[in-house]
């Protein structure tokens, strides 16, 4: 089964501190998405056992930064990694971004199964994996907890609230998993030295027929700040027992702890 | 087992000064570091001598993050109640060439490390070097986790600890007699206000050393640094002063106490803790530096004992990178005459005696010794601001003459059998 893993490398969001309520990224590593290392995972073990090969796709502003951080994925072992590279990467809104993978991915020889992370690290908006689907005309599950291959088709699993859902697929087929799917590898300094052979290839956006033009966001970010709160400087009086009581009122009226 | 030419272990910045000369001159180079990334593990006060290295890769240090060039060394002698500060602010600090800076290690080992990168090293982070594989007498690689990757030459820069220089038999287990334990934080404020608060023409920037009660006259003193936007403040104690006085106070409350010393507090008002760290440094000086090559190795930066601390400086930084460099040389030589062997090694340890490297340990040998006198850290401290505090005192009567009263401090201070005997000891230093 010929698999493509979607990967965004991001500043190692455990790194970022933020400063005036801006998050500082300055001497901040690269990383690969913490759910993008789980989907990955899935790959390597869906092609361990049913043959194949997997791509690590990554739609990025080509640097060396990148370079070695794709690296990780072909160190986990991704046999392939093409770099979409797009100088302006980092505007791309998500229907941007999944129009350039989309493209990419027609223009690999084979593609019958891509897997996503549920959301990136960093923006999270889970829309990308949809998106593209949707484009590629082909049946989309998210959030699985197992994935496997059966046959000419995909098997996944998804919690839902109170049950297990099993679905199956036929390929192509996309997937997002959830990062209870597994735990991924740590790679062997062994498979980093191998890494570095292994091919990577950098596409242009006409390469893959795109148009940067095209791709111009068609929303725009006005703040993506968390909503402050005031504190509501409510006092409770009265015996300890009364102000428990009130205190466990006033929890419950805010939605804090039961129905 | 798989081989490359050279494998670093250690990603601090004498692992990378080596790697970068390696790589430079297209050798086959691996830095293998254990932290997340390269500058993750290190701990430094936070002043780089450049002078003393600027001649090393040169087209280095114009373009290296940097934090502020020092144009203010102050020290200050923390007595019972009275401290006094001693202020040198001059031009030649800075003029031409800044002799040194501060700096914050997570920036520029990461940036080092990318320079590597850019020469074709590979720097390999998230990486424990568990073992240093022997055979025959001879180190012929190192062991990761499963892996065994063999090398012609490994530069052994994983810093003070030897936890693979010690069981593979290159040096002696660090002893907690020569070490010393300090403690950190990087403390944010505003670029203007640090400006403010060290009298500092924009960008450029101080060094304040402290003795006396910031460690409780233990061996060892305080320090602080200004960043761009942050100062590193901290506190180093001689391990073994700290465990023979077998004191209530756990050492790394004596950071939190130095920041709450009427001194200290207003320095770091409004400043938010952005980092904590603590490490060891060795100070055993150059009695305590071990053979620095042999059959397949060298021994460079912390890992071979190359620190100094000679009361107003303290360095190691440039001792590290100078290190890495001659390393890269002496196995560049090597390399040449296809020598990995200790005979084809040994222009390492030949440069570092004609450089400043070894040269500045020989000279600062009575250091270690010195630093052994406690009044250093209790006495003298207390007794310098007494007698400042005698000197502008104006009471109630008649005040004597400057010359007496200042005699008086001295005859009541100094004039003891055991200030002449730091004295004498003192000679040499
Ligand atoms: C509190 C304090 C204040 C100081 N102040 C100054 C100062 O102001 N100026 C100055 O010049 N010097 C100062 N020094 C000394 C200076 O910081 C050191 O001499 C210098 O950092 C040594 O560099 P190094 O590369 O040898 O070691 P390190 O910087 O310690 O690097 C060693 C590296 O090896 C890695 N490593 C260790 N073991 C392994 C392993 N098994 N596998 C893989 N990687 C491994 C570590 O993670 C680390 O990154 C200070 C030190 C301290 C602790």
């Amino acid at each position: 089964m010929d698999i493509v893993v979607c990967v965004k490398t991001n500043p190692d969001p455990q790194m970022v501190r933020i400063k005036d309520r801006e998050p500082v990224i300055e001497a901040v590593p690269f990383k690969l998405g913490d759910l993008d290392k789980n989907a990955l995972e899935t790959a390597i073990q869906v092609r361990d056992a049913a043959g194949g090969k997997v791509v690590a796709l990554t739609v990025a502003e080509t640097n060396r930064k990148i370079k070695e951080t794709i690296k990780d994925a072909l160190a986990m072992g991704a046999d392939e990694a093409v770099i979409v590279d797009d100088p302006a990467a980092a505007t791309l809104d998500q229907a941007g971004v999944a129009t350039v993978i989309a493209a990419a991915v027609k223009k690999l020889p084979a593609c019958d199964l891509l897997l996503f992370g549920e959301g990136s690290s960093d923006n999270y908006t889970g829309q990308v994996p949809s998106r593209v689907a949707e484009k590629l005309g082909v049946p989309q599950v998210g959030y699985a907890r197992k994935v496997e291959a059966a046959g000419d088709a995909v098997r996944c699993e998804r919690s839902m609230d109170e049950m297990i859902e099993t679905l199956e697929l036929p390929l192509p087929a996309a997937v997002t998993v959830v990062s209870e799917i597994n735990e991924p590898r740590i790679p062997s300094l062994m498979h980093i030295m191998k890494a570095g052979s292994k091919p990577t290839q950098v596409w242009s956006l006409a390469d893959i027929g795109l148009d940067a033009g095209a791709l111009a966001p068609k929303q725009e970010v006005l703040s993506n700040l968390a909503e402050e709160q005031d504190r509501k400087h409510i006092v409770f009086e009265g015996t300890v027992a009364e102000q428990a009581e009130a205190f466990v009122n006033a929890l419950v009226k805010e939605g804090v702890v039961g129905r | 087992m798989e081989k490359v030419e050279c494998i670093v272990v250690g990603g601090g910045l004498a692992g990378l000064s080596a790697a970068y000369g390696l790589a430079g001159a297209g050798a086959e180079v691996m830095v293998l570091e254990r932290g997340d990334y390269a500058g993750a593990k290190n701990v430094t006060g936070g002043r780089l001598y450049v002078s003393p290295i600027r001649g090393f890769y040169p087209e280095l240090w114009e373009e290296a993050p940097f934090e502020r060039p020092v144009a203010r060394e102050l020290i200050t002698m923390m007595g019972d109640g009275a401290h006094t500060t001693f202020e040198l602010a001059s031009d030649h600090l800075v003029a031409g060439p800044p002799q040194s800076y501060t700096v914050v290690r997570a920036r520029l080992d990461q940036w080092l490390a990318e320079k590597v990168g850019e020469k074709g090293g590979m720097v390999v982070p998230g990486m424990k070097v568990d073992e240093l594989l022997r055979k025959d007498g001879r180190i012929v690689g190192i062991r990761a986790g499963e892996d065994e990757i063999g090398a012609d030459v490994v530069v052994v820069a994983e810093g003070v600890l030897r936890l693979l220089a010690e069981p593979a038999g290159l040096a002696a287990r660090p002893d907690e007699k020569d070490h010393a334990l300090g403690y950190k934080e990087v403390i944010e404020l505003p670029a203007g206000v640090i400006e403010d608060r060290w009298n500092l023409n924009p960008g450029e920037g101080a060094a304040q050393l402290f003795l006396g009660t910031v460690t409780d006259g233990m061996m060892g003193g305080g320090f602080l640094y200004t960043n761009k936007e942050s100062i590193s403040l901290g506190v180093v104690v001689g391990m073994h002063a700290m465990k023979a006085d077998g004191r209530e106070i756990e050492s790394h409350q004596l950071l939190e106490r130095f920041k709450e010393l009427p001194q200290i507090k207003p320095l770091v008002a409004g400043g938010t803790v952005a980092e904590y760290s603590a490490h060891a440094i060795p100070e055993g000086g150059i009695a305590k530096v071990p053979r620095l090559y042999g059959d397949g190795y060298v021994l460079a930066g912390d890992a071979a004992g190359l620190s100094l601390n000679a009361l107003v400086t303290v360095r190691g930084m440039d001792f590290a990178i100078a290190s890495g460099y001659h390393a890269a040389q002496a196995m560049l030589r090597a390399k040449a005459a296809g020598d990995f062997s200790a005979a084809g090694l040994a222009s390492y340890e030949a440069a570092l005696r004609d450089s400043f490297v070894l040269k500045d340990l020989e000279t600062a040998r009575a250091y270690p010794q010195f630093m052994e006198v406690p009044r250093l850290f209790r006495q003298y401290p207390t007794a310098v601001s007494r007698l400042f505090e005698d000197v502008f005192t104006v009471g109630p009567g008649p005040t004597p003459p400057l010359v007496k009263k200042a005699w008086r401090g001295v005859k009541r201070d100094f004039l003891r059998p055991s200030t002449l005997q730091d004295a004498w000891l003192a000679r040499k230093l």
